[in-house]
């Protein structure tokens, strides 16, 4: 193990540390907002558009990112549309992940009784103040280990994106394995950095799970 | 109640950082057993097992291939195939891309790569090259609109593709540091992303940036030579002399036939013309 060549190639790797974040981040709130509105949707059973989310929902979650980066990046030039490396690695983790996100607040939302929903009702509160008030905090409570696991799940997905030419953790790695031939190395250097990044997203996690976990009704 | 989860806690994060350290030293491990120390076949191991493993692209038409018919072709494969003839065994073609070509030899995927390998000196030191069999150097490809003839006075705003792993990767690197390069992973993507317009030049081989020009109408090769002339030559795992000496015996035996015009005829005439002939094919090893 060259300590050497570790040191001298450790800020390519907080870059493409930097870069692996700055998209999961990003994509990952996206794929929040999509997915607790898509959840929200079918939950009210609103017509028509909760079939195309449903149709959404399968397309999304049958095919595989690496496919879904391959349209929007190779794909989409061809129609005329040409977005940067950068914003179709965050539209591909958007579009994944909004339908994992989506599953997973569903079944928060469903595991509520509906007979909370209409005691709420008859007691006089507004639609949206039954959904503000009761439904939600139970919801999201339940749906927090899914939640964190799709967190987890969709920041490791983030290692398809050297197919589209981003220089993310795995990328820097195959790339310094191509240039320098140092294997051990770049792959040590790899695996400590997703550690770094993913390690306190799941510590994260399991604290969050213990804060929102509310006593549900009835138990 | 609290302490005794932290400490649970605690003790699974450093079981995982064990095991994280673990899968390193599992790597380490094998990189020295089957790498450097060479966990390779000799030719008698080869022939009693009657398969050989040869790495070469399946994307890089018209040198490695696969065809519509899902059968590998190009001049490397004209090679290839040519070796287990000779041999009396099975070619077995392993795909590979071009950051892969010196892990699949010292983790022992493959005997030989024949997946248009430059001889350098760095890559002198992991793998042990045979006699070449034809003449490289670098070349830029770019659009008529715009040629690229320079390299110098880059424009910071554009970018240059390059494969990962590729000559062209080192020598811009090392050359021309403050251009921009747009990395791909395999010629499929580069190609593509190319012809979608994403950067203004590619650097490659000649051969394939040639290649490129001539079966895409609309872009030129402006900087035709780059940086020194290469070798292409097999690649077989460090240390493996008797498949090393044997493919050397075979290269120059088969000088007497022109061997390597034949496989130039047969593969390369349909993109090449047979211009690029004489500079091109090197034959029984011997660079003029």
């Amino acid at each position: 193990m060259s300590w050497e060549f570790i040191g001298k190639y450790m800020p390519m790797y907080q870059r493409a540390a930097v870069l692996t974040l700055k998209i999961g981040i990003i994509g990952i709130a996206f794929a929040i907002l999509v997915g607790l509105m898509s959840a929200l949707v079918l939950y009210y059973k609103v017509p028509v558009i909760k079939r195309i989310i449903k149709m959404y929902i399968e397309l999304s979650r049958n095919t595989p990112l690496l496919v879904q980066l391959f349209f929007i990046y190779y794909g989409f030039p061809k129609i005329g549309i040409r977005l940067d490396a950068e914003i179709c690695g965050v539209v591909g983790l958007a579009f994944l992940g909004g339908s994992y996100m989506a599953e997973a607040f569903r079944s928060g939302l469903e595991s509520i009784d509906k007979i909370q929903e209409e005691s709420a009702l008859s007691l006089g509160m507004t639609r949206f103040q039954v959904m503000r008030y009761i439904i939600f905090p139970q919801a999201i409570a339940t749906s927090v280990p899914a939640f964190m696991a799709n967190v987890i799940f969709l920041l490791k997905e983030t290692s398809v994106f050297s197919s589209i030419s981003l220089m993310d953790l795995m990328f820097t790695a195959k790339d310094l394995i191509g240039l320098y031939y140092k294997t051990t190395e770049s792959l040590f250097m790899l695996v400590m950095f997703y550690l770094i990044i993913l390690l306190p997203v799941s510590l994260l996690g399991s604290l969050l799970e213990r804060r929102l976990r509310y006593a549900g009704f009835g138990n | 109640m609290r302490a005794i989860t932290k400490i649970k806690r605690l003790a699974a994060v450093l079981l995982t950082m064990v095991l994280g350290f673990g899968l390193v030293a599992c790597t380490d491990a094998a990189a020295s057993s089957s790498g450097k120390n060479g966990s390779f076949r000799t030719v008698d191991e080869i022939k009693q097992n009657g398969t050989i493993n040869i790495g070469v692209f399946s994307d890089k038409n018209p040198f490695g291939y696969v065809d519509e018919n899902g059968k590998y072709q190009g001049y490397d494969v004209y090679f290839a195939e040519r070796i287990g003839k000779d041999l009396g065994v099975k070619v077995n073609f392993v795909s590979t891309e071009a950051a892969n070509r010196i892990e699949y030899l010292q983790t022992g995927k493959v005997d030989i790569i024949l997946a248009n390998f430059t001889v350098t000196k760095e890559r002198q030191e992991e793998v042990d090259f045979a006699l070449p069999y034809m003449n490289v150097a670098l070349g830029v490809v770019s659009r008529n609109d715009k040629v690229i003839t320079s390299l110098d006075n880059w424009n910071k705003n554009d970018s240059m593709i390059v494969i990962s792993g590729t000559t062209a990767e080192t020598y811009l690197i090392e050359n021309y540091p403050d251009i921009p390069l747009q990395k791909f992973d395999s010629y499929a993507t580069a190609k593509e992303a190319f012809e979608n317009g994403t950067s203004v030049a590619w650097a490659n081989d000649n051969t394939e940036v040639i290649a490129f020009s001539l079966q895409n109408p609309g872009y030129t090769v402006g900087i035709p030579s780059l940086g020194s002339s290469d070798t292409i030559a097999p690649a077989v795992t460090k240390g493996n002399t008797t498949l090393a000496d044997w493919i050397n015996g075979e290269i120059e035996g088969l000088e007497a036939e022109q061997f390597f015009h034949a496989d130039y005829d047969a593969t390369l005439t349909a993109t090449y013309g047979s211009e690029y002939k004489e500079s091109l094919v090197v034959e029984g090893g011997k660079v003029k």
